[in-house]
């Protein structure tokens, strides 16, 4: 048999041809990562059955959750970034606005469609990111974060001087959809499954980096970076590496948003806002952990739609408030909160025996 | 082993290290010594590569490393201890030995898993009678435990050649003997070279086999600790001119 499926004292074990894989399903044990995607997968798929005549409609929440995870990508790379580079860069949405760009000017002059704009757009943005990576090594601190925070504010100039290339605010029309099966519904709901699948391949990399020894290594660099040079950890090139690498996610970010809406006006991506909601999904989701950045892109972009629909003008006023208030009383994100209520710790120990006679 | 010659460094006007030759063997263990701001510390940064010498040459089993990264000087076989220990605070013990074993692997040896560096880290940690202490954040350990766990650190980079920085600074004479014997226990079983940056004369003079002697950067006297207790430059360094009025 292909699969077998056998149940042991509260764990499932299953039977994959030769391979097995065991959950807990003991509710206090319920840290399983696997529970926590199959909801996130599943219940997008009861959006279309949502009663009608609320102030949110289902179109409204699916872009609204696709948002979130254009964000999230965008966070995640931003918090690997801050790991690995010690340094924190103020300009995120500048290579998400690269990235939709190089999608937008691609479909447009050669046609091409989102299967052959992805990989153009990781390439590029990592390519741009290369090229501005030697950044992390020459500035650090409040240097290099003003830096950052000036390249998109250059784009936007840029933008609005070549309006023949880059169509100011107006934008660049008639990019080819994600998806198009004639159905807006179903268009919307795979839009938003391909954004998150890229958000859990996305998430799944980062995991296994961090837990690995390059992720060991980031995090040293990220506490001390001239103790963990002068301990063998090649700084200079893991700072590059990990640069390059996360601006090309971000510019993914960007590819998402070009193709979903069809248009894409970067002006319109450079504002402040974007990178607020980046810099907060980091911060607010539990300092620049991976899985925090992802609920707290979720919790950002899901109460400004919310809020946006029951109180609309004072919408974005009341968000920042909450925000602040929450950045005030939880500092230790929203992933903190959690882990805080779980006893239990599931980091392996190494059990060795004390020699006899240990000097000192 | 280690030849330094004619270096220099300067801080604006000062001059931190003047002119500095030097010239170590293998297998010694030497003493550097000298009132506060002689350019001992310095002198270390530049050898490991913290800084970048403003003249001279630094040449290490035949190889120059002058203009060599701290990182590619530790694979070649460099380590040091810093004078304040500077150990990230939130990582545990285990964690801080761990990074030494993971960053310190040479071009061409097998790459390590995080749980076999951690595994050799506990060997380093047991040497110093820390396998206690491994899970307890380094904030919260003691300085007699910092500065073994300073040691235990620069050991697992598998070095041919120790720089300790001022390991009994802030140490009572019981921590600081103990100290003292582990530094010359590394040596023989390690088969260490170590230079050796004291403040605590007492110890160091009965410690080491030879003792190089700074002030205001530059290196005023070079033998063994009876030769240098003797030294006329060095008594005027540490105790300064008699003056009849």
């Amino acid at each position: 048999m292909v699969i077998r499926l056998e149940g042991r004292r509260g764990r499932l074990i299953i039977h994959l041809f030769k391979r097995r894989f065991e959950w807990t399903v003991e509710p206090r044990y319920w840290r399983n990562p696997l529970l926590a995607v199959a909801l996130w997968i599943g219940l997008p798929l009861l959006i279309p059955f949502m009663p009608r005549g609320l102030p949110i409609g289902p179109s409204t929440l699916i872009t609204s959750l696709f948002l979130a995870n254009v964000v999230a990508i965008s966070a995640m790379a931003h918090s690997l970034q801050t790991v690995g580079t010690g340094r924190l860069n103020f300009g995120p949405q500048f290579f998400i606005v690269i990235g939709g760009y190089v999608a937008a000017l691609l479909s447009k002059n050669y046609g091409l469609g989102p299967a052959l704009t992805f990989p153009a757009v990781f390439a590029f943005t990592a390519l741009l990111g290369l090229a501005l990576s030697p950044l992390t090594i020459i500035s650090g601190g409040l240097y290099f974060t003003l830096i950052t925070l000036l390249l998109p504010l250059i784009l936007a100039e840029l933008v609005f001087w070549r309006a023949d290339i880059f169509g100011a605010e107006t934008g660049i029309p008639g990019i080819p959809r994600l998806v198009s099966t004639g159905n807006i519904m179903r268009d919307y709901l795979l839009c938003f499954y391909l954004s998150l699948a890229i958000t859990l391949v996305l998430l799944i990399i980062i995991d296994k980096v961090l837990r690995s020894r390059w992720g060991f290594m980031l995090g040293v660099i990220n506490e001390d970076e001239e103790v963990a040079a002068s301990f063998g950890i090649q700084t200079k090139k893991i700072k590059v590496v990990v640069f390059t690498l996360t601006c090309g996610a971000m510019g993914i970010s960007g590819w998402l948003l070009a193709h979903y809406y069809g248009s894409f006006a970067g002006t319109m991506w450079l504002e402040p806002w974007l990178l607020v909601f980046i810099l907060l999904s980091s911060v607010l989701g539990g300092k620049a952990t991976i899985y925090g950045s992802v609920l707290g892109s979720y919790f950002i972009v899901l109460s400004r739609t919310i809020l946006r629909a029951y109180i609309k003008e004072t919408a974005l006023l009341v968000l920042y408030v909450v925000l602040l208030i929450a950045l005030y009383s939880m500092p230790e994100g929203l992933w903190g909160l959690y882990r805080k209520t779980k006893y239990r710790e599931y980091v392996p120990v190494i059990r060795v025996r004390r020699r006899v006679g240990e000097v000192a | 082993m280690l030849r330094v010659s004619k270096l220099v460094k300067r801080f604006g006007a000062v001059i931190a290290v003047n002119n500095v030759s030097v010239k170590i063997t293998q297998g010694e263990i030497v003493g550097l010594i000298g009132p506060n701001g002689s350019g001992k510390t310095t002198l270390v940064n530049l050898v490991s590569g913290f800084y970048k010498p403003d003249g001279g040459r630094i040449i290490f089993e035949g190889v120059d490393v002058t203009k060599k990264g701290p990182d590619e000087r530790l694979k070649l076989g460099i380590a040091r201890t810093f004078q304040i220990p500077r150990l990230i605070s939130n990582m545990t013990a285990l964690q801080n030995v761990t990074y030494a074993v993971v960053g310190s692997r040479r071009f061409g040896e097998k790459k390590m898993t995080l749980m076999e560096a951690a595994a050799e880290a506990l060997y380093y940690l047991d040497i110093f009678g820390l396998l206690r202490k491994r899970d307890v954040l380094c904030r919260d350990l003691a300085l007699y435990e910092l500065r073994l766990l300073e040691l235990a650190r620069a050991l697992a980079t598998n070095p041919k050649f120790l720089m300790v920085d001022e390991a009994m600074a802030g140490l009572n004479p019981a921590e600081a003997d103990s100290v003292a014997k582990l530094v010359q226990r590394l040596r023989e079983e390690f088969k260490l070279t170590i230079v050796w940056v004291e403040h605590v004369l007492r110890v160091i003079m009965r410690s080491v086999e030879r003792v190089l002697v700074m002030n205001e950067g530059r290196l005023i006297a070079d033998g063994t600790p009876q030769e240098v207790t003797r030294d006329a430059r060095v008594v005027k360094a540490y105790m300064g001119e008699r003056v009849v009025v």
